[in-house]
């Protein structure tokens, strides 16, 4: 979930709405109810609400697209600022005053925090806060559902997601061997589809007839809410606030907090934006802005840093089965107990930090550093062990197919009946990758130490020197002849023969 | 090339050849010797019986099996022969000249005199340097006479190696089964093409190496003379003969008065040249082992690497390094150069279990510091100028050329096609990359380019008129249109 930043006020006072062709969302507008910038319905409706609420709305033309600035109203509260245009044919927006209860992402947060109060104010709605643990170090879990009511919920559901997380989400992943652009181990891609999925499911519980993010309209996550939200019940409404409000930052955020009397989180913002869940840590914003920039020693918080890690190297064995880990020098575990271990394993080593720039799905690049401390061993180690029991074009083929894994999660594709037929695909192939694999860690390093596996295909008795009856030495030359008779035939037409 | 294990002699005393049939149509077209190439069986009696007695036949089924090399086994171990039966050698007794890939070890010394012996034919050893470390330049001439070549040729080929197919890999950011450089891979088809050319210069009619039957650098070798020259002939003696190991190898050398390398012999099979450095065997064998400490040459223990990082600074054009720290040069030069201060850091260890070409799995380790430097300087500046689409389409090619490289596909239309594209895909990647070094760890610190496709302003927290949050709304809804749709057809809507 994106945090409100201390943000300069745009000089420009434009407000773009745009109205996206209504006319063509009109014949599903019976049949699917999402609610969207471009759904609007009668002018009326929105002239009402605005003066019901705080004064005029203004609406400003460009061309066939009608903008509205429905929510120029707060802005009008907030700064005092002089209304300009008033034209005629404001579309309203659509949904305002038809939601009954929305379930809301909710991190406690200062623009969570904002969001249920604006919620009620503009849907006129009920809203049902929702907390999933999914490993991000939920502190003050009491204090939770009461600030979520003094903001104005009425209600707060938590779940621990944690293990669901890890087996149902993580583990496939990893098993696939999904990376996105070379480097991102997918850990808030993974995140959002579990933490959706739950608030669809809530929603059914609590007969909410909307959900509601509070992802802004820069990012990929608010893709993954909602591609989940449509896969798994194309009915629900969703609201994305950053999409519409007028709030541009921190202080924009405070000042609607307090006009509500909501209590503002009383914790010192960082500089930097950042998600943690089991998987990983991120961090964006401040210096990492420019690329150039080497991130701050100070930044790190899942991992120390290389230079201040032990001198001893540290051995750690991981055993797999089929594809996913089970245990941890001996000991089994849980998914998420053991990525647990693995992450305070791992960070002592200074393991699994990323610094990239990545393309997001919404087009632009952004730099991001990453801190997968478990994640980059439990990687190391599967793929590790594939290399005993996969053979040449099974790596081939798997490889292949994990870049377009990778896309397709990180897009937020996860419940796409492709994501599910490639873990088909994996889940079968990789039924023998069982075995074990030492790795040492030292000083932000993974080596692999040795690996083994009852299914593995690597022979010694063909591969060393010695003879053998399994491999002949003289099959090599009818081999290379056949392999290479394209390219002898080519040759032979190159030179006329 | 390969080197002669000390190894126990097989217990069988097979020698297998295969298929005369199927040849038989193309012996005229294509002259190519092989094992499996067999003509008259006067000329290979005449030719045993010539040199060391009764030629030995096993038959199975429809396959011929020869044991023409039976014949040195008879000489070296004095065996009885058994059968005799027909089919031998195609080109024994008929090959003029042989260009012969030389390294001055025991293994290609005695391929000189197997070479004279089994074709009556010339020799000429070819040495290319490729970076591995060529000693006792003069004392290699000698050495090559000594053992009966007629002439050595050797070239130096490392701006050559580096530059025309080094850096294509690199751009290409091709590495095999997630780990491999493609160090040897790149090696033979630079090699092989010289061979081919030397060929032409001395007149000769065949080509000959010293590649076991059992890796992939037989097959690069040969892809690449069969797509530069398939007239020539090619020879490939551990295929044929019987020596089994480096007893055998030195009791031939003896019998032949061919000077014996004096240097011991390490207990790893190694290649090297000046991208990486390979090691196989010994207790590597098992990949349950983890390598000793002692065997690395290339790189020091990251342990014993320095306490303090060090930062390099690396400058890229059109997706090819040419600067370090500001310092332009030579592709062999930077390379170098990278070796060194990665080396120092014990960057670019890999120890991998790899799936052969030739069908087994096969463990090694190789060192491979400046390479690791620049694969991790060249991602890291494409992460600036590379868009989504294109990522994803190099990243997939890549995994092809990777493995047309590690077949020895190099003189391949297709990889030569693909290297069209990344030339051209890769033509704004221009800028520079600084990495941090630190025990056997490259952690990137910086990236900058002019054709930067990251603007600070549009990814930032602020608002701008590039991107405008509302259009997501938009976006998501059509990009999703796809997964509502389905939905409501499961839901019956």
């Amino acid at each position: 979930m994106a945090q409100l930043q201390a943000v300069s006020s745009s000089p420009s006072s434009k407000f773009v709405f745009h109205a996206h062709g209504a006319k063509r969302f009109e014949s599903y507008q019976n049949r699917d109810k999402l609610f969207c910038l471009g759904r609007l319905s009668s002018n009326q409706e929105l002239g009402a609400r605005s003066s019901g609420l705080h004064g005029n709305a203004v609406v400003h033309q460009k061309g066939n697209l009608a903008q509205a600035s429905a929510s120029r109203v707060i802005q009008a509260v907030l700064t005092g600022e002089k209304e300009t245009d008033v034209s005629s044919s404001p579309k309203s927006r659509g949904l305002r005053g038809k939601l009954n209860k929305v379930v809301l992402a909710y991190s406690g947060g200062l623009d969570t925090s904002v969001i249920v109060p604006w919620l009620r104010e503009n849907y006129g709605c009920e809203v049902v806060c929702f907390t999933a643990d999914v490993g991000q170090g939920i502190k003050e879990m009491d204090g939770l559902e009461a600030k979520a009511k003094a903001s104005g919920a009425c209600q707060l559901v938590v779940k621990d997601l944690k293990e669901e997380f890890v087996r149902d989400y993580i583990f496939p992943c990893l098993r696939a061997g999904a990376i996105y652009e070379r480097k991102y181990l997918l850990g808030t891609s993974m995140a959002r589809p579990v933490i959706a999925k739950a608030m669809v499911d809530v929603a059914k519980e609590v007969g909410a007839d909307a959900v509601s993010h509070g992802c802004t309209g820069k990012g990929n996550d608010q893709v993954r809410f909602e591609l989940t939200f449509f896969a798994l019940n194309p009915e629900l409404n969703v609201v994305a606030p950053w999409r519409e409000w007028e709030i541009k930052g921190r202080e924009d955020a405070i000042e609607y907090a307090k006009k509500h009397n909501v209590p503002v989180p009383v914790t010192k913002k960082s500089i930097y934006s950042r998600d943690r869940n089991l998987w990983h840590l991120s961090h964006e914003g401040d210096i990492l802005e420019d690329p150039a920039n080497e991130p701050r020693k100070d930044m790190y918080m899942m991992s120390v840093d290389p230079e201040d890690a032990h001198d001893k190297p540290e051995y750690v064995e991981i055993g797999i089965v089929s594809g996913l880990p089970v245990s941890v020098n001996g000991k089994e575990l849980s998914p998420a107990s053991l990525l647990t271990e693995l992450n305070d394993i791992g960070g002592r080593h200074g393991i699994g930090r990323i610094d990239m720039v990545e393309n997001r799905l919404v087009g632009m690049k952004s730099r991001g550093v990453y801190e997968t401390p478990g994640g980059t061993i439990l990687f190391a180690a599967a793929q590790e062990l594939e290399s005993l029991t996969l053979d040449r074009e099974t790596i081939q083929v798997k490889d292949s197919l994990a870049l377009k894994y990778a896309e397709l999660v990180y897009a937020g594709r996860w419940f796409d009946p492709l994501r599910q037929s490639m873990d088909a695909f994996m889940e079968k192939i990789t039924e023998t990758t069982t075995g074990s694999v030492t790795l040492k860690l030292y000083k932000g390093s993974v080596t692999v130490a040795g690996r083994k596996s009852p299914y593995s295909l690597y022979r010694q008795d063909i591969s060393s020197f010695e003879s053998g009856q399994i491999y002949d030495q003289a099959d090599a030359a009818g081999f290379i002849r056949l392999y290479g008779l394209p390219m002898r035939v080519r040759a032979m037409l190159e030179k006329g023969i």
